[in-house]
Formats: structure tokens, C-alpha cells, sequence
């Protein structure tokens, strides 16, 4: 392999000879051939800078970093770049046998801000937390930077010839002793170059491992209906939706879709609007109970028993559902009434109704689920389901019996394609012992991470964003992902190193994609159909849709061996419940700054996990919030604090996985505690039998919320509970049909009248933005937008415990009700804008001011740093910098700042500033092009990733605008708006929509 | 002296307020002589631990400059912590100095004259310490400068709507008047001093000091006009400063700082204080100087007595607080005060209570009034008291607001508290070189109060 074919860098090299400097010529030499590049954090930004303008001195060379295959913009198509103009690539970010189909902002080669595709039906123009940090983790400083053996410091091309010398064994065996294990994927590229790998090696294995995963609802299926499949929900059909420890908006499989989908059917623009009803059955707090209609809090373990009652009892309300005759349902110990009213409901409902349950719950559990849904003709309405086309879905059995071949040494090589078994396999399986005795041992991985230290070569994996690759989503479309730049260090895709074990040659992502899209295009135009799948970011295949029929005689054969007895969990014999958690996932993004100091949705936790515990539970226990204690399950012990969260399942605790891990980098290491330690092949969802001990020590947490915890204080909660009415206003349906101004009239005030003359914002455009939290879920997705676009700095986790975090905008959570079993509220708060705002009329220097389209203005420069405008602010939107906080923000990471907006220094305030720089660009594109500004022009980065459109921002003077429209709704109110600062946000009254029958018992 | 300034009439019901038989020469004497002595060892000793208090108080500021404000405990919610709180405290026991001065001058109570001297020293040095708190609690010191209203080359005018840029304003002319009006009590007695010197040097300083003064007829007539007129200038100031200073809460609208009562409530609190530091220093002082002629316990009777009438107007206040919020139906505002006495910082404001409504009310036994001893710890205990009730207004209001998921609790840093330590040590560095340098107690004022200066004097 030429080093010509390797990385089409010939170019670079002749010019390089014009170039007369040393430091020019190591500087290329150490910088640009691909699978050498690297870029160190110590590299100061003087000599960064100085080294690029000698770059660009040599025509072509400008936009070094961009890749040299051609990638089509998706929004403009510029005939040149224009400095400062960012461009727009559609590509995808896979995850898992799921893809979110994307728009990369691309200012001059560099990528710093991932929205939604809109055509990509994964997304629909909407993104997660996670889909927006990830572009941090690209500029991430401690990624896996070059190719090493056994610690010494290696390259691709030597990787190569070793994999030679093995390579011949294998050939003669036929693969034998040769397995892969990769992470779960849906990749055209990958699973052809699988196929012709596993040609190559016949006797491979290939596995996949993925710690979280839907084996659980996949086997449900197949215990139904005999056949592998994977359910997909269309929520948007569904009136009544029973969530069974399910927590679908948040940390299920295909989150965004489910959670737009959803809120299309909680829309309500009028008293008389129609509304979905979602009961939720579920042992942890969860973003999907916080909306719940009905929260039944109970034990994971019970859920099983709670799903065969709601059988019964559709049988006997006369829907049979197949199969489960065989069922005792002797101990349940389920309020009867509720069943039957519930069941009623789904009834009432049938082909428009939705059971669905948590990847947690054992297979039975879906296979009754399956049953239930067929029974209640949901199938082909509500959910469907599907294959695996281009996929590989994990599978434990698999995992489990090469575990033990790795562990007896019968298996000579190994590939492990990214994840980080040694880390996160069950623990009973001792993955580290197995893996120390596979002799050629590879680890692909972004991370050198705790596999990597015990493989023999570690080879570092590109990241999306600077790689070429595909995915293909369950529905059929696929995307081509297309890299925004090029690699930052010596990295390989998972899809070039596959080919490289099954050709022995190095081969670019560019050629391993365009040949699987060969066959997938039709020839004759291929070089235009190309062009178009890299510009649409989407290209529709063939669904993987199946039509599925429950087999009686299987299931109930396979119900009559599932035990559906309730074990009664107490103070000495607790349940433990398994989680991913909404910062870190698995434990993939643990080294992500931005989504470690994330609030979680309902803890409000930072930069840690907890035993999550109801109240009932610590009392019990003796426990306060940050006791360290001692939590024992199964023979394994873990040191990890408590945090009560109100309305947990009594005596269950909740597990939050991804944290705790030792060689991650210098934000995840050693951050939380590691809970895969007490997770066994036999419990990955939740166990029982645990027991907890105190140590008498404490471990402080920092949460966003109730700061310093207030647990115990009676005069805060009565006082939370006093006011929390006129803040979250909140009214059921029937309520509101029978007083539709509910939300208007829920505070009595004064008529608010001005001390002077106030300004006159009639002219537009005039910026407003409206929130309807009859939809927001708390997702947090906005508060990340909203920190990649403004580049707002991560203070780490002692300044968030004194109550420094820097978000602009923050999701308010509130649990309202009985403390034992409370609902929960939340309210996403940005700054206001009020055009009466308190905060400019006591700065002392006129910092912060009122622009004429009514944004609430902070001037940087003129900012003293009183901060007497932050105590002014009844909404406490504003944040302070106490520190210089970007002081410290190594040279690579500050590439993932937007450009766009100023970067703040120590001692000077800042706030949500309406997306200010969006609004000028749109003012700028409009004049430019002599046109008006019309709604939707500009969009607000929290408005734009929002999954369930919960936001609309634009000209409150237009009243044909998205904005307008909502604030003209009856259930519109102003947050604190009796105190006359007339805010330009306002927000929609929330709603539930109980069960009539259930309110009246 | 001018008789409508000094009525002759003597009340041969009370005590004399100056004991001991002094004459016009004894008092002379024993005030200047401390001036010109050597420093007492307990002078030195206590002049070494203020001016490391000073040094504490210059490191940590270097730090803080050098940090930023991050190394003080405040957060989002609570924007303002100790900083202020001293502010308001040093602004507060900055009353007392022209209280005595100037008010208590025009409405002619003679035994303000033992203590006048003292308490205006004092008034100035601590509003120089409190001018330094609002200065280093900006996050950018360095542009300090954009609050004075001058043209500049931005075009820029400071905010006139900002309560801090109205302080800005108060607190400096106080401070300008305060000073001036000190400096022309001064005149007579450095003129005093000028002449009982010795050394060239001396005689020198105190020459140019003393601005010429030959205490003729015609300068005595000019001196006191002029007097009367700093003293009819400073009287409004006593009310209007910490007025303005209560505006910086009372315009604001957080619940427990947008209160009506605050201006007239902030005055008599910083009178309470003000009339408690006078009263530790004054204590102090006559112990180490034994001036308990001049400066008797009739004196710390008077004192006592204003301390006893301004606690119960600041605890008149806190009830009222009280009464509105639960008069107003405002869920925040009623909230803000059972916080205040229940929640959070329910310490800090029993401790406020406790020193500043339930203890002045010792006062009304004379005893108690007559008892040095425990005026004093009582006296310093009001002063605890003030900080504190500072403190809950600035915090605990700031600690809970309007929005319950903002809500959290502030404490301090080791840097917050070193602050403060050290301005005391820049009080005391001032007040010591004060108490070596200058007479202490207004000679010439003094005298006009001694029998001897009334006409009258002989045939009693």
C-alpha cells in the first residue's frame, strides 16, 4: 500500500517541498498526511495561527482541514467558501442500531453545531442532549490519538504488517479461534464488509455487545410470534398509552421520534381540543412519569404481575388476548378499580391505544405486551414491527459463551470494534481475566479506555464528524455520513479497519461507502444519486416492515415457566433498578463536560450518580441525602451516596449506569460511581435482594436544585407549595373546558400600572417566544443547544455546588401533591426579555439595555460586574462569571466555539440573549436580498432542537406567526407576571388529562 | 463663647457633665499631653495587630483582584454577600460620628462635646471603609471608572436610574462634608497643640494644620458661623445617606428588600450602631487614657439612653415588616419574612433579635446604664446585632426569592471573612494614628461647658 493510496495526501507533499522552512515542513509533516494527523492541546494558539497563515500562503492549501472527497453543502451551494458564512452538510449520527439524521454548521472546515435533518424521518429537524454535545466530543483533548502496541507508540502501516504475519494463520483456519465483537449498528458498509469478512474467516464469530440494549422487547417478540423483530411506536396515533417501566421520552430506543410524536397528540390550542392519556407503571422517576396522567409508582419487579392483571382483565372484559391462561394472578395485590379502568380505556381505544414496556422488563413481560397490543388491534396502527435490515442487534448468549471461550483461551485473535466491554460486560462474566488471555488482541476505540489498556494494539476510532460511513434506520431510509473534517489524529473508522482484517490492505471510507452505494444506486446515474443522498442527508430504502401474529400455543407454553409473583422488597431486602442515565448514556459521553454537568431531568444531579430512594426508604433506612453507604447485591459490594428522590417506588433503588470509570479522560475519570460492578449477566435490568449499609461518611453531591437539599425544611416546602400554582400553572382537561381563562386568572393583582411613559414596541419585528408546557417533557436537549451555540462555559462540579452553573437556559422541576407519590412539573427558564425589566434599570453603567426590536440587550464591554441586575431579576436568569472560566479550555476544544458569539470574561454578567446573533444574520440575509423578514427566518437554538416543538420563537407584531398564534391561546400566561415586567416569554398552561373514572375513587 | 450657642442655663438638678474639678489649664493638659507623650505600650500592641489587620485586609484583595470574585462564597442567586453587608454596616456606624455632631450641636445637648471629637474621627474612617467594599465587590475593578459621571470618549453617561450610582453620590458627600466638618472642629485644638509644641517639626505640621488660627474674637465669630453651618449642612446627610443607601434594597424588587419602610429604618439602625461603636471606642479609650472626668458615666448614660429609643424604633420596624407582609396577601413577600424568622437563616436573624430588640431593653434600668462593664459587651453585642440584621436582609432575601428552583444557600469563604477581619484593621490603623496624633476629645468644646465659661459661673 503506497502512502499515496493510503491518504491521498501526494499533494501536500510536493507543495511542501516549495516550502523552504523547517518548521513549515515538520509542521506538515506532523499535521497533514492523514493517519498521521495530530493535533496536540499543546500547541500554542500564537504558533497555530502563524503556521496556518504560512498555509494558507500556498493557494489550495486554505481549508487544509476539509476533506479532499467532495461533500455537498445541503442549505447553500457556494461557489466558494465565504469566511464567516457557515455552511450546512447533512450527515448522521449513529447510534446504536438507531441514526439521527443531522445538519453539521460548518465554519471554514471546522464543524461546531449539529441540528436535526429535517427530511431524516429519525429526527425531523429535532435533536437530543446528546445528538448536540457530541460535537464536543470530536474537540474532545483526551481522545485516543495514535496507534499503539502494548503501550509502545505505533502507526496504521505497522499495524498492518503485524496483522500479516497473523493473518496467514487465520486464512489456513479459516477464521478459527477469530472473533469480533462490535457495538450494536445498522450500517450498509459495515454489514456487507461484514459479510465478506465472515467469507474471508467462515469460522469467525462475530458478536455484538452493547451494555443497554432491547434484547429483552426483540426476545419478547420472538416469544410471541416465533420471530425476532423490533417493535416501532407511532405515538402520534395513540389516544391512551400505558408505559410499562417504560421510559420512552427519555432513555428508551428512537427517543426523538417517540417524544415529537407524542406531543402532536398533546397538542391543545383550544378548550375543546382532544387530548392522548398516558398511564405510566414505573418504579424510577422518570422524564415519561413527570407527564404521566396516571403514575402508579411501583417496583420493576412488579411490573410483570401489573401487566398480566391488565391481561386479565382484558379478557374479561372480553378482548382475549392470546396466551395467557396459564398466568396465576392469585397474589396480586393491584387495586381492582383501576385495572378495570384502565382497561376500559384501552378498550374504548382499541387500534388507537399503546401498551408499551421498558427494555428493562424481562421478555415475558413484552411477549404479553405483544399479545395485549394484537388483542387490542394496535398492531400495524400504533406499533409496528421490524427486521434488521444492514443491522446487528446485540446479543448476550453470544457475548456470554465467547466470554467463556476468551476466558479457556481458545480464542487466539480478537477485534473489538469501539464500546468498552471491559468496563461495562456483566460483571459475572470477568471480561478483563478474558480478554488478558486472547494473545492478538485489537481494540478500535475513540478512548483509551479500560479495554484498550488490556489489548494488545489499540488503534484509535474517527469520530462521526471526521469519517465517511452510512447507517440505516429500522423504517428504511439511510444516510450517508459524510466527515466535516479531517481527522484530528491518526484515526481509522470502524468500516476501513474491518476491511483492512479482511483485505490485509488499507482501504479510504470514501471507496468502502461509494461501493456499498453502487449497489444500492442505480448505476447509470450514479455519480447524480450520490450527490443527492449526500445533499437530502437521506436516502429511502425498503422498510424492514413485518406483519406478526401471536403463536397461543408458544406463548403460553413460554408464560408457564415466567414466574409473575410479587416479591415484596423491604428496608433488608431491596430492589435495584438499572438505568442509563440522561447525561452520560452508557458511559459513552462520561468525558463530555457539557452533558456532565447536565442536570438530570429529575435528580437535578451534576457530575455524579446516586442510589436514587423515596423518602419513605431513607427514613427507613436512617438515610439522609449524601450518606455514603455501602450497597450490597449478589456478593458485590459499592460505596455510592444517597439522594431521595420523592415518588420512587418504596425500597427500590435506582442505578444510574456510565459513571465511575478510570481511563476515560479528564472530565469522566473517576466522576460517579461505577454501577455496572453490582450489574450480572442474570439482572442487566434490576435485581433484587440488595441490602444497604451505612458508612457514616458523607459524599457531596451537586445538584442544580435545592441546593444544600431541602429535606426537612418545612417552611421551604410549604412555601414551593404555596407559589408553585401561580408559576407552573396547570389545570386538567375537564377543568379546563369548564374555565378555559384558568390559566389568566390564577393570580389576583393590582391593575399594573407604569411609573412613566413606556417605550412603544408596536413596529416590528419585535422578538417574543412562547413555550407550551403542556408539551415540554424536561429532555434538557434545549439547555444543551443552547451551550453549543452561545458557547457557554462548564464550571465543573464544586462551582455548581455553590450554585455557579452558567446555563442560560435551565429546566425548572417541581414535584407538586402528596410528597409520598408527587407529580412532577418542569419549566424550561431562559431570560425573559422583559420589556420592563428590572435588571436595566439598576446597573449603574447601562449595561445591559433594551435593543428597538425588544431584546433584553447585555453589553460585554460595558459590564462592571455588579451583579446588582442579577438580584434585581425576579427569574434569576443570569449568570455570573465568577471566574474566568474559558481561561482554561484547551486549543482543541475551543474549535467546537461558535464564532459567532463573543466568548465572556471573568467579572462580567451574561443571559440568554434571544439567539441575538441568529436575529442579525437573518436581518443581514434579509436586507441583503431586499426582503422581509418572515417567521421562521430566524430560529432559536433551543426552539430549533426542541423534539416535542415546545418552543416557537419570532415577531410577536406578525400575528399570523407560530409565536403569535400561541401566545393568542387562553391557556397563555406570563411567568411572574404581576409584577409588571411584561416578559416577551410566555408560557402555556400545562394540562393533564386524568382518567374520569380514577379522579372520582 | 457666642451665648446662643451655649445656653447659660445650668441645671443644678444634674450632675456637671465634666467631674474632677477640671479647669480650662487641666483640660488642656490632660487632653494634649496624650497627644504629645510617648504611645503607651498597649498603643503599640494594639497598633501592631491593626496594621496586620490592614496587611490581611491588602493580600486578600490582591487575590481577589488577582481571581476575581469567585473566591468569595456568592452564587446565582445570591449576588451579593459580605461585601455589601459591610458596606451597609461601616456606612451604618458612620452615623453615630455626625449624629453627635451636628444634630445633637443644633439642638444644643452639651455632652455631646466629650464624645464629638471621637465619634466624627470615627464616622470618617469608617465610611472610608465602607467606600472600599462597593469598589472591590465589581467583578472588573479595573473599570470602575465607567461609574463617574464624566464625558468620556464612548459617550457614554452612567445609569441615573441605578440606587448604586445614588450611593455612589450619597456616600461621597457624606464623607466630603463629614470631613470638612471634622476638620474645622479641629482648628482651635491644633492650634493648641501648635503652641505647646516643642519641635520645629511639629510646630510646623500642626502650623500649616492649624490654617493660622489665633483664636481672636473676630476668628472665634467666623469659626463658629461656619460651624453652624457644616452642622446645618451635615444634618440632612445623616438622613439622606443611609436613605440612599436603603434604596439600593428598597427600590429593587425582591421580596424583603422592596420595602417603604427601609430609609427611615436604615437611619435609625445605623444611628443604633453607630451610637455602639462610639460606645465600645469611648469605653476603650477613657480606660486607656483615664479621661473618666471628661468623659463620665452621665456621658454613656445619654448614649444608653439613644440606644434604648433607636431599638425600639429598629424593632418597631422589624414587626412592621412583619405586619405588611402578611397585610399585602403577597404570597412572596409573606414567604420572604417566615423565611426570615423560620427558615434557612432563621440563625442569623434570632441572633439579630436577640442583640438588637431584646437586649437594648437592659437600658431601661439605670443600673444597667451606669454599669461600664456591661455597656460594654452590650455595646459591642448591638454591633453584632446591626451585621447581622444587614446580613438577613441582604442574604436571606437574596437566598429565596420568587422562583424556588433558583433558591440556595450562601456561606462564606475564608475570603470573606478575612475581608472583613482586615477592614477592621484598617478602621483601627486609622483610629489608633488618630488617637497618637490628634486630640481625641474637642478641647475648646469641652471647655465651653465647664463652669467657668458661663458668665454666671461665680455667683453660684
Amino acid at each position: 500500500m503506497s502512502k499515496k493510496q493510503l491518504n491521498g495526501k501526494q499533494y501536500w507533499r510536493s507543495l511542501n517541498q516549495l516550502a523552504d522552512t523547517d518548521e513549515f515542513r515538520s509542521f506538515v509533516e506532523n499535521e497533514f498526511p492523514e493517519g498521521t494527523l495530530e493535533l496536540s492541546d499543546g500547541l500554542s494558539r500564537r504558533k497555530f495561527l502563524s503556521l496556518m497563515g504560512a498555509s494558507l500562503a500556498f493557494a489550495g492549501l486554505a481549508g487544509c482541514r476539509r476533506p479532499i472527497e467532495k461533500i455537498i453543502p445541503y442549505v447553500i451551494s457556494p461557489e466558494d467558501i465565504v469566511p464567516g458564512i457557515p455552511l450546512y452538510y447533512a450527515s448522521a449520527m449513529p447510534f446504536g442500531l438507531e441514526s439521527i439524521g443531522v445538519l453539521v454548521e460548518n465554519h471554514e472546515g471546522r464543524p461546531t453545531k449539529l441540528e436535526g435533518n429535517e427530511s431524516h424521518p429519525s429526527s425531523n429537524g429535532k435533536a437530543n442532549a446528546f445528538v448536540q454535545a457530541s460535537i464536543l466530543d470530536l474537540y474532545d483533548p483526551d481522545r485516543a490519538k495514535e496507534v499503539s502496541n502494548g503501550g509502545e507508540s505505533s502507526d496504521f502501516e505497522a499495524f498492518l504488517l503485524a496483522w500479516q504475519d497473523v493473518r496467514n494463520k487465520f486464512e489456513n483456519s479459516a477464521g478459527e479461534n477469530l472473533a469480533v465483537i462490535s457495538t450494536e449498528y445498522s450500517s450498509p458498509t459495515l454489514a456487507r464488509l461484514k459479510k465478506e469478512f465472515l467469507k474471508a474467516y467462515p469460522n469467525a464469530t462475530w458478536v455484538a455487545y452493547e451494555p443497554v440494549n432491547d434484547e429483552n422487547v426483540r426476545r419478547g417478540i420472538k416469544m410471541a410470534t416465533g420471530t425476532l423483530a423490533r417493535p416501532l411506536y407511532n405515538l402520534d396515533k395513540a389516544n391512551v398509552i400505558l408505559a410499562l417501566d417504560s421510559d420512552f421520552l427519555q432513555t428508551e430506543s428512537d427517543v426523538l421520534r417517540n417524544a415529537g410524536d407524542f406531543a402532536k397528540g398533546r397538542k391543545v390550542t383550544h378548550e375543546n381540543d382532544q387530548m392522548n392519556r398516558l398511564y405510566v407503571a414505573e418504579s424510577n422517576y422518570t422524564v415519561t412519569g413527570a407527564m404521566a396522567d396516571h403514575r402508579f409508582k411501583m417496583q420493576s419487579n412488579h411490573i410483570a404481575a401489573f401487566a398480566a392483571a391488565v391481561a386479565i382483565e382484558l379478557n374479561k372484559q372480553g378482548f382475549s388476548v392470546p396466551g395467557i391462561d396459564g398466568i396465576k394472578s392469585a397474589g396480586f395485590s393491584f387495586n381492582k378499580s383501576t385495572i378495570k379502568a384502565l382497561v376500559r380505556d384501552l378498550i374504548t381505544n382499541k387500534g388507537k391505544s399503546l401498551i408499551l414496556a421498558g427494555s428493562r422488563q424481562p421478555a415475558h413481560v413484552h411477549a404479553i405486551v405483544s399479545a395485549m397490543n394484537e388483542a387490542l388491534s394496535n398492531i400495524g396502527e400504533t406499533v409496528t414491527y421490524y427486521t434488521f435490515p444492514d443491522a446487528q442487534p446485540s446479543d448476550i448468549a453470544e457475548f456470554k459463551s465467547l466470554s467463556t471461550k476468551m476466558a479457556n483461551g481458545s480464542i487466539d485473535g480478537l477485534i473489538i470494534l469501539g464500546g468498552n466491554p471491559v468496563y461495562n460486560a456483566p460483571a459475572d462474566f470477568n471480561f478483563a481475566n478474558a480478554l488478558s488471555k486472547v494473545e492478538f488482541s485489537v481494540h478500535l476505540s475513540s478512548k483509551v479506555n479500560e479495554t484498550s489498556l488490556l489489548s494488545s494494539w489499540k488503534i484509535p476510532e474517527s469520530h462521526f464528524l471526521e469519517s465517511w460511513n452510512d447507517v440505516r434506520i429500522a423504517q428504511g431510509p439511510s444516510s450517508i455520513i459524510q466527515p466535516q473534517i479531517e481527522p484530528l489524529y491518526a484515526s481509522v473508522s470502524n468500516i476501513e479497519l474491518v476491511s483492512a482484517f479482511t483485505t490485509g490492505q488499507s482501504v479510504k471510507g470514501y471507496d468502502l461507502v461509494q461501493e456499498t452505494w453502487s449497489y444500492i444506486l442505480s448505476p447509470t446515474k450514479f455519480e447524480k444519486s450520490w450527490r443527492k443522498v449526500l445533499h437530502d442527508g437521506v436516502h429511502f430504502q425498503s422498510s424492514g416492515e413485518i406483519s406478526l401474529k401471536t403463536n397461543s400455543k408458544l406463548l403460553v407454553n413460554e408464560l408457564q415457566k415466567q414466574s409473575f409473583a410479587m416479591r415484596t422488597a423491604s428496608a433488608e431486602n431491596l430492589e435495584v433498578v438499572f438505568s442509563t442515565s440522561a447525561s452520560v448514556y452508557d458511559g459513552r459521553f462520561a468525558n463530555n463536560g457539557w452533558l456532565q454537568e447536565l442536570p438530570d431531568p429529575i435528580t437535578k444531579l451534576t457530575w455524579d450518580n446516586a442510589a436514587l430512594m423515596s423518602r419513605t426508604t431513607a427514613k427507613t433506612l436512617g438515610l439522609r441525602n449524601e450518606d455514603l453507604v455501602t450497597l450490597k447485591f449478589e456478593g458485590r459490594n459499592l460505596n455510592i451516596p444517597v439522594w431521595i428522590v420523592p415518588g420512587m417506588a418504596d425500597y427500590s433503588i435506582g442505578l444510574e449506569l456510565g459513571y465511575g470509570q478510570s481511563s476515560i479522560g479528564r472530565i469522566g475519570d473517576d466522576t460517579g460511581v461505577d454501577t455496572y460492578k453490582l450489574r450480572t449477566s442474570s439482572h442487566q435490568g434490576f435485581g433484587f435482594g440488595a441490602m444497604i449499609v451505612g458508612t457514616g461518611l458523607k459524599y457531596e453531591l451537586a445538584s442544580t436544585q435545592d441546593h444544600n437539599g431541602m429535606d426537612g425544611d418545612a417552611t421551604a416546602e410549604k412555601g414551593v407549595q404555596d407559589r408553585l400554582p401561580i408559576i407552573v400553572r396547570e389545570a386538567t382537561m375537564d377543568e379546563y373546558k369548564h374555565h378555559p381563562e384558568f390559566a389568566k386568572e390564577a393570580v389576583e393583582h393590582p391593575p399594573l400600572i407604569s411609573m412613566w411613559e413606556e417605550k412603544d414596541y408596536s413596529e416590528g419585528p419585535q422578538w417574543g417566544m412562547a413555550i407550551d408546557l403542556n408539551v415540554c417533557t424536561g429532555c434538557m436537549a434545549c439547555t444543551i443547544a443552547c451551550q453549543s451555540e452561545n458557547n457557554i462555559p462548564v464550571v465543573g462540579k464544586d462551582q455548581v455546588k455553590i450554585g455557579r452553573e452558567m446555563h442560560w437556559m435551565r429546566m425548572d422541576r417541581y414535584f407538586t401533591g402528596d410528597i409520598e407519590n408527587p407529580k412532577s412539573v418542569v419549566q424550561p427558564v431562559a431570560c425573559q426579555h422583559c420589556e420592563m425589566a428590572p435588571c436595566e434599570q439598576v446597573c449603574p453603567v447601562a449595561a445591559t439595555t433594551h435593543t428597538d426590536d425588544g431584546i433584553n440587550g447585555m453589553t460585554y464591554n460595558r459590564c462592571v460586574g455588579t451583579r446588582y441586575c442579577a438580584n434585581n431579576c425576579p427569574y434569576k436568569v443570569r449568570r455570573f462569571n465568577f471566574y474566568h472560566y474559558t481561561k482554561d479550555i484547551p486549543e482543541i476544544v475551543q474549535m467546537a466555539q461558535n464564532p459567532d458569539v463573543t466568548v465572556r470574561f471573568r467579572g462580567v454578567m451574561e443571559k440568554c440573549t434571544f439567539c441575538l446573533q441568529r436575529v442579525n444574520q437573518a436581518k443581514i440575509t434579509s436586507k441583503k436580498n431586499n426582503q422581509i423578514l418572515v417567521d421562521g427566518d430566524v430560529v432559536s437554538a433551543c426552539q430549533q432542537t426542541c423534539p416535542t416543538d415546545a418552543i416557537a420563537f419570532g415577531d410577536i407584531t406578525d400575528p399570523n406567526s407560530k409565536v403569535s398564534q400561541m401566545k393568542q391561546q387562553n391557556r397563555d400566561y406570563a411567568l411572574l407576571g404581576e409584577l409588571n415586567t411584561k416578559p416577551r416569554i410566555t408560557y402555556q398552561a400545562k394540562l393533564r388529562n386524568p382518567n374520569p373514572e380514577l379522579e372520582k375513587g | 463663647m457666642s451665648e446662643a450657642l451655649h445656653p447659660q442655663q445650668f441645671d443644678p438638678e444634674k450632675a456637671p457633665l465634666i467631674t474632677g474639678g477640671q479647669t480650662f489649664g487641666s483640660i488642656t493638659e490632660k487632653i494634649s499631653s496624650i497627644v504629645e507623650k510617648r504611645a503607651p505600650k498597649e498603643w503599640w500592641l494594639l497598633f501592631a495587630m491593626a496594621l496586620s489587620g490592614l496587611f490581611l485586609l491588602l493580600g486578600t484583595l490582591g487575590w481577589l483582584i488577582w481571581e476575581g470574585t469567585g473566591i468569595w462564597g456568592l452564587n446565582n442567586p445570591v449576588g451579593w454577600g459580605w461585601a455589601i453587608v459591610n458596606f451597609v454596616f461601616w456606612v451604618g456606624i458612620g452615623h453615630a460620628g455626625t449624629l453627635i455632631s451636628a444634630v445633637l450641636f443644633l439642638f444644643r445637648q452639651k455632652w455631646r462635646t466629650s464624645i464629638n471629637r471621637f465619634a466624627e474621627a470615627m464616622t470618617i474612617f469608617a465610611v472610608i471603609c465602607a467606600l472600599l467594599f462597593p469598589g472591590i465587590h465589581v467583578g472588573r475593578i479595573w473599570l470602575l471608572y465607567y461609574f463617574f459621571p464624566v464625558p468620556n470618549q464612548m459617550g457614554m453617561w452612567p445609569n441615573f436610574r441605578s440606587p448604586l450610582l445614588w450611593d455612589f453620590f450619597a456616600v461621597g458627600t457624606y464623607f466630603t462634608v463629614s470631613l470638612l466638618f471634622w476638620y474645622t472642629g479641629l482648628i482651635p485644638d491644633l492650634a493648641t497643640l501648635r503652641d505647646r509644641a516643642k519641635k520645629r517639626i511639629r510646630k510646623m505640621t500642626f502650623g500649616v494644620l492649624s490654617l493660622g488660627w489665633r483664636g481672636g474674637n473676630r476668628q472665634w465669630q467666623h469659626y463658629e458661623l461656619a460651624y453652624l453651618v457644616l452642622a446645618g449642612l451635615s444634618t440632612p446627610l445623616v438622613l439622606s445617606v443611609h436613605s440612599v443607601v436603603s434604596t439600593d434594597f428598597a427600590t429593587s424588587l425582591v421580596p424583603g428588600w422592596h420595602t417603604t419602610i427601609f430609609p427611615p429604618y436604615f437611619v435609625a439602625g445605623a444611628v443604633f450602631s453607630g451610637f455602639g461603636m462610639v460606645m465600645t471606642l469611648v469605653i476603650i479609650a477613657r480606660k486607656f487614657y483615664g479621661l473618666h472626668h471628661i468623659i463620665t458615666a452621665q456621658h454613656l448614660d445619654k448614649m444608653a439612653k439613644i440606644m434604648l429609643v433607636t431599638s425600639s424604633m429598629v424593632g418597631y420596624a422589624y414587626s412592621m415588616e412583619f405586619f405588611i407582609a402578611w397585610y399585602s396577601g403577597n404570597v412572596y413577600e409573606q414567604f420572604a419574612f417566615i423565611n426570615r424568622g423560620f427558615g434557612n437563616y432563621a440563625w442569623a436573624y434570632w441572633i439579630m433579635i436577640s442583640c438588637n430588640v431584646i437586649l437594648p431593653q437592659f437600658f431601661w434600668f439605670k443600673k444597667i446604664r451606669y454599669n461600664t462593664k456591661l455597656l460594654f459587651i452590650a455595646s459591642i453585642l448591638v454591633n453584632v446585632g446591626m451585621w447581622f440584621e444587614r446580613f438577613v436582609i441582604t442574604v436571606s432575601s437574596l437566598s429565596r426569592d420568587f422562583l424556588p428552583s433558583s433558591w440556595a444557600y450562601y456561606s462564606p469563604t475564608i475570603f470573606d471573612i478575612l475581608t472583613f477581619v482586615g477592614s477592621f484593621g484598617l478602621f483601627f490603623t486609622f483610629f489608633l494614628l488618630f488617637l497618637r496624633f490628634l486630640p481625641m476629645v474637642s478641647m475648646t468644646e469641652v471647655k465651653g461647658i465647664l463652669p467657668e465659661a458661663n458668665q454666671h459661673h461665680e455667683t453660684h
